[in-house]
C-alpha cells in the first residue's frame, strides 16, 4: 500500500480532494491510500507513517522550500497541488501526478 | 444546498489560499532584501485574490436575488481563508515596507 499524504493550513478542504482521490484509486483498483492532514503536523506524519508521496495545497505554496529543506533528505517526493486541478477538485489528475512522483522515486 | 456550491467554495479556496501564500512569500523575500521579488508575488497575489473575490461575490449575488445558498462548512472554511488572504495581504505591505526601511538603515550604518 502507498500512502499519498496532503497538507494544507487545516486540512479541511483538502479531506475533500483526498478522498476524491481515494475514490478513483479505489475505481481502478490501485494500492494506494490518500489522506489529509493540517501542515503543522508534517512532522510527526513523516515520523509515524512514512508517506511515499508527500502533496502540499496551494495555501501553504510558501512552506515548500523550508520544508524540501527539512524533510527531502528522507527521499519522500514533495510537491505543490496544481493550484486549477485544487481549484476544480480534480482528484484524477492529482493522483496521476502523485503516481508519476512515486514511478520517478522509485 | 446550492448545486455547485462545493465547486464554487473550491475555487474561492484555491485562489484565496494561493494568494495568502504569495503574500506571505512577499514578506519572505522582502526580508532577504528581494524588493522587486516581493512586488511580483503581492502582484500575483492580487490577482489570485480577485478571482477568490469574485467567485465569492458571485454566490452572495444569488443570496441577494432571493435564491437560498445554504450554509455548510465548506463554504465557512472558504470565507475564513478569504479573510485570512485579506489581512495577509496588509500584514505583507506593512511588513515589506518596514523592511525597506531596515535595508535603507543597514545600508546607511554599513557606508559610515
Amino acid at each position: 500500500m502507498k500512502r499519498v499524504y496532503l497538507f494544507c493550513s487545516a486540512g479541511m478542504s483538502t479531506s475533500m480532494l483526498a478522498s476524491k482521490m481515494q475514490t478513483v484509486a479505489n475505481e481502478h483498483n490501485l494500492p494506494i491510500e490518500v489522506e489529509a492532514f493540517p501542515d503543522g503536523k508534517i512532522g510527526q506524519i513523516i515520523d509515524e507513517k512514512h508517506p511515499d508521496v508527500i502533496l502540499l495545497g496551494p495555501q501553504v505554496k510558501y512552506r515548500y522550500g523550508e520544508i524540501v529543506e527539512k524533510f527531502g533528505s528522507k527521499g519522500i517526493p514533495i510537491q505543490v497541488i496544481d493550484q486549477t486541478d485544487y481549484g476544480m477538485m480534480n482528484g484524477e489528475k492529482v493522483l496521476k501526478s502523485a503516481i508519476k512522483l512515486l514511478k520517478a522515486a522509485k | 444546498m446550492l448545486e455547485g456550491l462545493e465547486t464554487i467554495c473550491f475555487k474561492i479556496i484555491s485562489n484565496v489560499g494561493g494568494a495568502r501564500s504569495s503574500y506571505i512569500e512577499a514578506i519572505q523575500k522582502a526580508k532577504h532584501g528581494d524588493f522587486d521579488g516581493a512586488g511580483e508575488c503581492m502582484k500575483a497575489g492580487q490577482e489570485m485574490f480577485l478571482t477568490g473575490h469574485e467567485a465569492h461575490f458571485e454566490l452572495i449575488q444569488k443570496e441577494a436575488q432571493g435564491e437560498m445558498v445554504g450554509g455548510s462548512l465548506i463554504l465557512i472554511h472558504a470565507e475564513d481563508q478569504l479573510m485570512s488572504a485579506e489581512a495577509f495581504k496588509i500584514i505583507a505591505e506593512e511588513m515589506i515596507a518596514s523592511y525597506e526601511r531596515i535595508v535603507k538603515l543597514e545600508e546607511k550604518l554599513s557606508s559610515k
